[in-house]
């Protein structure tokens, strides 16, 4: 079904109460809509195929009094994503919660709580996401008012009040610094003997506050930067979907060779990512041989970039209206040469993993969860593709070069951590397979850089999707008036896989919980920004931190 | 002097703890990669363990954010002395581009005290090994820290001029 239909079929159903629908291009389409609908017609997209993205809130209480809240929903079939936009006064933000029919929304609609004051009606688990505990309640930081500075004095024993346990678990706290997770996060995994039974978790340890910070100290080409360090691996995942949103919003268009240097060095990270996860899952099931091996794979990988971008992380490459470095011919050659020798290793690494039946044992029927509830949670990524879902941005939302790429989407229907790990090895040869045709296909003139003109046009919506190495990146963009976005969303892929994580450790075995965890490649420095899943309701009971640490020290609750 | 000291302290193997602190994983994946083949730093000796009761050197990477602020310190204090702190990583540094954010305190050294630093965005596995090189007395040190400080806005162009004209000489310093 098409932007055109689904506009008209919403118009017929919801009335008036439809205020108005655009579409500046044929692949968007934004909805406005009254609050009192918003929850049905979210339902509706959802109804007619939409998967559902990620929300976005922001704030126009100096320009008309209300806070903004957008649901932003993605129709893979047929290539094209809508936005439902409404508005709510700031005196009171009640906004009907979409959690309850879409588990996703949960943690977007938690996020503004915490961050803009927003308040959401149904909403199942209302408790602080993204601020640390010890924020004083009624300090919303993306409000325009709040300094981006402002750093509201420390308070002692103030700690984050986990779930209750079910009846009859122990908990083990996971974190936040642990051995299985590379970043502080906390999780409180509800045992039962060694089998588990739920798990909460208190994650955003990570959270910069970046987006305030790039909506109020620096401007639209220094964002680039900054979003590249939102996380180390994907860096130019985040510069690029940001530079599209940019835009998309202003109507500046790229030279194609700009966009194929792009697309070569989005797949150079898609290629290191993929060793990378490879290596840490070999690892996490204790099989270190694979992790020393991807990672020497991948060290070549990390010298090209560095010769391309002049950093081993292909930082500062993406700008708005193009790219900053070019590829030359004896670059191309250089590259060429790298990815036969990473091919022929990587070959040797496939058929030693694929034959080891420790790997089997590890992964096949571990962190399983069915394809309906996949499509429920809106996982995307490598994680979907195990669980029998065909998405790819790269495929569905062409951008960059990828319009001229013939590729494979690898997808299997194990619904494991094993079919995670085929799909992130057989991905390393579809990239190998792109970055080949990019390089043949490049066409050798045209700027590296656009022209981008003196102001962007302000109060302009856009958003972008890019297919990151373990999943869809999404950023939203509103453009402002001072040089700097208005409001800029990101959405790292790991924001929805984190979320279904309960769901997928639920009666598995406890020694399994680094590899499942694992699987979905968390980037929680991306994320910073996981439900609860209650296997059997249990007696009310709510832990505080030295209870926990207490009843961790006895080993059983 | 400190140098002379940790050799005496760590005259074998350096057992080093990971603490990501708010970072990015462009410093974790740098410093788990000085394990991997190619810079193998296991032949020194130096490996990471997953508890700080093991640890004789503490590796922090990132800023410091709120949250993390007390656990920091708590892991910190978990390790057994003599120990050393390295700060890798331009936040680790000084906070980096997010240094006076809402939820970020500021560099590693607003939490524990940090003895060495390995600059960079992420720093090179190379120079990760030569700060731990350096901390043994293996090489001489090659940088001399630079305090910078935050300006008014507008820059006046002579105090610009100045700064710049002091930044060269700063330059000529450090190579001698």
């Amino acid at each position: 079904m098409n932007a055109v239909e689904v506009a008209r079929k919403l118009k017929e159903e919801f009335g008036a109460a439809v205020r108005a629908t655009d579409s500046p291009s044929p692949d968007r389409l934004f909805i406005d809509v009254e609050r009192a609908v918003l929850r049905p017609v979210s339902n509706r997209i959802a109804a007619l195929g939409g998967r559902y993205i990620v929300s976005i809130g922001y704030d126009e209480i100096a320009r008309n009094g209300t806070l903004g809240l957008v649901h932003t929903f993605a129709f893979d079939a047929d290539h094209w994503a809508a936005a439902v936009r409404t508005s709510a006064p700031a005196s009171d933000p009640l906004f009907d919660s979409i959690t309850p029919d879409i588990p996703n929304a949960g943690w977007s609609e938690r996020e503004y709580m915490d961050l803009l004051g927003m308040k959401f009606v149904g909403h199942p688990k209302p408790k602080r996401l993204i601020l640390a505990d010890d924020w004083p309640e009624g300090v919303h930081p993306l409000r325009k008012e709040v300094p981006y500075n402002l750093v509201p004095p420390a308070a002692e024993d103030v700690a984050y009040r986990l779930d209750e346990a079910p009846e009859g678990t122990a908990v083990i706290p996971i974190g936040p610094f642990h051995s299985s997770l590379h970043e502080p996060e906390h999780f409180a995994v509800y045992v039962d003997g060694e089998t588990i039974k739920g798990c909460d978790y208190r994650g955003f340890m990570t959270h910069r506050g970046i987006e305030k910070l790039c909506q109020t100290q620096v401007s639209y080409n220094e964002v680039p930067f900054v979003a590249e360090r939102i996380c180390g691996i994907c860096g130019s995942v985040h510069a690029t979907t940001y530079a599209q949103a940019v835009e998309a919003a202003a109507g500046i268009r790229i030279s194609r060779r700009a966009e194929y240097i792009r697309t070569v060095i989005l797949e150079i990270e898609r290629l290191h990512s993929h060793l990378l996860w490879l290596g840490v899952a070999g690892h996490l099931i204790g099989f270190d041989t694979v992790f020393m091996q991807a990672w020497r794979v991948r060290e070549r990988i990390m010298w090209l970039s560095e010769r391309i971008t002049g950093n081993r992380k292909t930082y500062g490459m993406v700008v708005i209206g193009g790219v900053r470095r070019d590829i030359t011919p004896e670059i191309a050659k250089e590259i060429e040469e790298v990815l036969a020798g990473v091919e022929k290793e990587t070959l040797v690494l496939k058929k030693s993993i694929i034959g080891d039946t420790s790997i089997h044992r590890r992964t096949k029927g571990v962190g399983v969860i069915s394809k309906e509830e996949s499509v429920r949670w809106s996982l995307v990524g490598p994680v979907a593709r195990a669980r029998g879902i065909d998405i790819d941005v790269r495929r569905d939302h062409p951008y960059a070069a990828y319009d001229d790429m013939t590729f494979d989407v690898p997808v299997v229907t194990s619904e494991d951590v094993w079919g995670t790990l085929v799909v992130r090895v057989l991905e390393i040869f579809e990239a190998i397979k792109i970055l080949r045709q990019a390089l043949r296909n490049m066409p050798s003139d045209g700027p590296l850089l656009a022209e981008v003109g003196e102001a962007l046009p302000p109060l302009r919506h856009a958003f972008s999707l890019v297919e990151a190495p373990r999943g869809e990146a999404a950023h939203y963009v509103i453009t402002g008036e001072e040089n700097r976005p208005e409001r800029w969303r990101v959405r790292a892929p790991s924001y929805p896989n984190l979320q279904a994580v309960p769901l997928m450790l639920l009666g598995d075995q406890f020694a399994d919980f680094p590899i499942i965890l694992g699987s979905i490649d968390p980037c929680f420095s991306c994320t910073d920004r996981v439900a609860v899943i209650d296997a059997r309701t249990g007696r009310r009971r709510v832990l505080g931190r030295q209870e926990l640490e207490n009843i961790s020290r006895r080993g059983k609750g | 002097m400190l140098a002379k000291l940790c050799k005496k302290a760590f005259p074998r193997s350096l057992w080093v703890y990971h603490c990501n602190s708010g970072a990015c994983n462009g410093c974790d994946i740098e410093i788990l990669n000085i394990l991997t083949p190619y810079y193998d730093v296991e032949r020194f000796g130096i490996k990471l363990v997953g508890s700080p009761r093991h640890a004789d050197v503490m590796l922090l990477s990132g800023a410091v954010t709120r949250p993390t602020l007390p656990l920091v310190k708590k892991a910190y204090e978990a390790i057994p002395a003599p120990k050393l702190v390295f700060g890798i990583g331009s936040c680790a540094v000084g906070g980096g581009c997010w240094f006076d954010t809402y939820n970020v305190t500021g560099g590693a050294a607003t939490a524990v005290p940090v003895n060495y630093y390995v600059p960079g965005c992420p720093p090179r596995p190379e120079a990760i090994i030569y700060g731990v090189a350096l901390a043994l007395g293996l090489v001489d040190k090659k940088a001399a820290p630079v305090e910078l400080k935050q300006v008014e806005f507008p820059i006046d162009a002579y105090e610009r001029n100045k700064a710049w004209e002091e930044r060269n000489v700063i330059y000529e310093l450090l190579k001698h």
